[in-house]
């Protein structure tokens, strides 16, 4: 199965497996890793499920819609690789994929 | 201590989530008759419906919290409660408890209609009415969804296909009463479903397969009942707490019993933003009541102070709302173009909700606004957008 290398807020590295067609939220959420709030559950409506990739996987990603980069301007320190968890997509090419969760959703 | 939990909702699991992470000293027993692990509710709906995705997906609380070892879950349904002697009864068995949280949730309201055969007649509340209504759906030709609330619309949005004619009957005299004229007609403009208000019906008749209704017959191989919701207070009433309207509460989730909490859709209690008492239906009240319940058992206590929001997905069209307002207050729009729109709720020149279609920074805007003071509609107007004056307040 492939997996995900999370960093939490406490910097705690996790290793999240996934099942390729799933967000990454769905993956995290079930695993616990801290830090992702989602309230809305997944609906693009809340901008707590922010986390920030590995730039380095930027090519096989697709980028975020204009709704997701609203939602994400309104996030605590976004950064040009921030992403709402909930609208990445994953398949097996993301295996390794490396991210870090937003120190802060509020 | 000992804490009994009613339900398995969205509520229910903040408040467990909340509880674990605040490493809560004592025993969690949350009692869901339902025999699914906690699902969340909004999906089931929306994505979830056109999706041939399992119910894993939908799983409400972590594995390592729905696992935790301070948690016991019971699955059965609870029939009574005694707060004086810390009793929790179920058919089975009694539990003994020093606390009480209600988060029963609600229920889909039920019409009688006379001569509608029972198995096309459908609810989407629980993961079971949705996972039967995908069962039957293929086999329809001609749905009819009686309501007029968002979900009505959501499930013509979610239902669409070319094989299938949709209709959407409501009793009242418009649709969508709880957003603006304005939002409810874009709403309305981008659903493909045939619509029509001031509907009496009758009874079904079998032969012709349709509703017989004062405008003529409505044809109908599957009949959806999204007519609103009720909330489950009957435990509570049985014990002299609360009404068919909800369990009432203060600002900390307490009732008036001291063994007793209130949580999520059920609970009635003083909506700081709005200046008075209602009962709200919306993730972010289930969210927010778990949150100030987590934090009073836990001995931090904080009182409630939330500003509500919403949001519903309509086919291509994302609605989102900033605050809450009452159903008469004024609408003034924003902006309206082809593609997005914004219309604020007022009373007077106070600002009591945003509503944004295709508007999510419009939307964020208002509720930074909202958390940081009250906002003037003229302020609005001057500045053009609520994007614009957030920016001009932060300079």
């Amino acid at each position: 199965m492939p997996q995900l290398n999370c960093i939490d807020p406490h910097e705690q590295v996790i290793k999240v497996k996934f099942d390729p067609g799933e967000t990454i939220l769905q993956a995290t959420y079930r695993a616990g890793v801290v830090g992702i709030l989602a309230e809305c559950g997944g609906g693009c409506s809340c901008a707590t499920c922010h986390v920030i990739l590995d730039h380095t996987w930027d090519g096989t990603l697709v980028g975020p819609s204009t709704q997701e980069a609203d939602m994400l301007s309104f996030a605590v320190d976004p950064t040009p690789h921030s992403r709402l968890a909930c609208q990445v997509e994953l398949s097996d090419k993301h295996d390794g994929l490396s991210l870090t969760v937003a120190k802060r959703q509020y | 201590m000992r804490l009994g939990i009613i339900g398995a909702g969205q509520s229910s699991c903040t408040l467990i989530a909340e509880l674990v992470r605040g490493q809560f000293e004592g025993e969690i027993l949350v009692f869901n008759g339902e025999l699914n692990r906690p699902y969340q509710r909004p999906p089931l709906s929306k994505s979830w419906l056109k999706a041939t995705a399992d119910a894993n997906t939908l799983s409400l609380l972590p594995e390592p919290i729905e696992n935790h070892g301070s948690i016991q879950w019971v699955k059965e349904w609870v029939t009574s409660i005694h707060p004086d002697n810390g009793e929790l009864r179920t058919e089975k068995a009694s539990y003994q408890v020093d606390h009480i949280v209600l988060a029963t949730g609600t229920r889909a309201k039920q019409l009688t209609i006379e001569g509608l055969p029972i198995e096309i007649e459908h609810v989407v509340r629980t993961l079971d009415d949705a996972e039967r209504l995908k069962k039957h759906i293929d086999h329809a030709e001609n749905v009819t969804i009686i309501g007029g609330s968002f979900l009505a619309f959501e499930l013509a949005a979610s239902l669409d296909h070319p094989d299938r004619s949709i209709r959407i009957v409501a009793r009242g005299n418009r649709f969508l009463p709880q957003v603006s004229v304005k939002t409810a007609d874009r709403l309305l403009g981008s659903t493909t479903a045939s619509t029509q208000v001031d509907v009496q019906i009758d009874s079904y008749d079998a032969k012709s397969k349709s509703l017989t209704t004062n405008h003529g017959p409505v044809p109908a191989d599957l009949v959806i009942i999204a007519a609103g919701a009720v909330p489950n207070t009957e435990i509570a009433m049985r014990c002299g707490l609360g009404t068919e309207d909800g369990i009432a509460t203060d600002l900390f989730m307490q009732t008036p019993h001291p063994k007793v909490s209130a949580i999520g859709e059920v609970s009635l209690h003083h909506q700081p933003h709005l200046g008075r008492s209602e009962r709200v239906e919306s993730i972010s009240e289930a969210n927010d009541s778990a949150t100030t319940c987590a934090k009073r058992l836990l001995g931090r206590p904080e009182p409630f102070g939330a500003i509500p929001w919403f949001w519903s997905d309509q086919g291509q069209l994302k609605l989102q709302i900033a605050g809450l307002c009452a159903r008469s207050d004024d609408e003034t729009c924003l902006i309206s173009n082809d593609f997005d729109c914004v219309v604020i709720r007022h009373c007077g020149d106070r600002v009591t909700a945003v509503e944004a279609i295709n508007g999510a920074r419009e939307f964020m805007a208002a509720r930074r606004l909202f958390e940081n003071g009250a906002i003037s509609l003229s302020a609005l107007v001057e500045a053009g957008s609520v994007f614009d004056l957030l920016q001009s307040s932060r300079s």
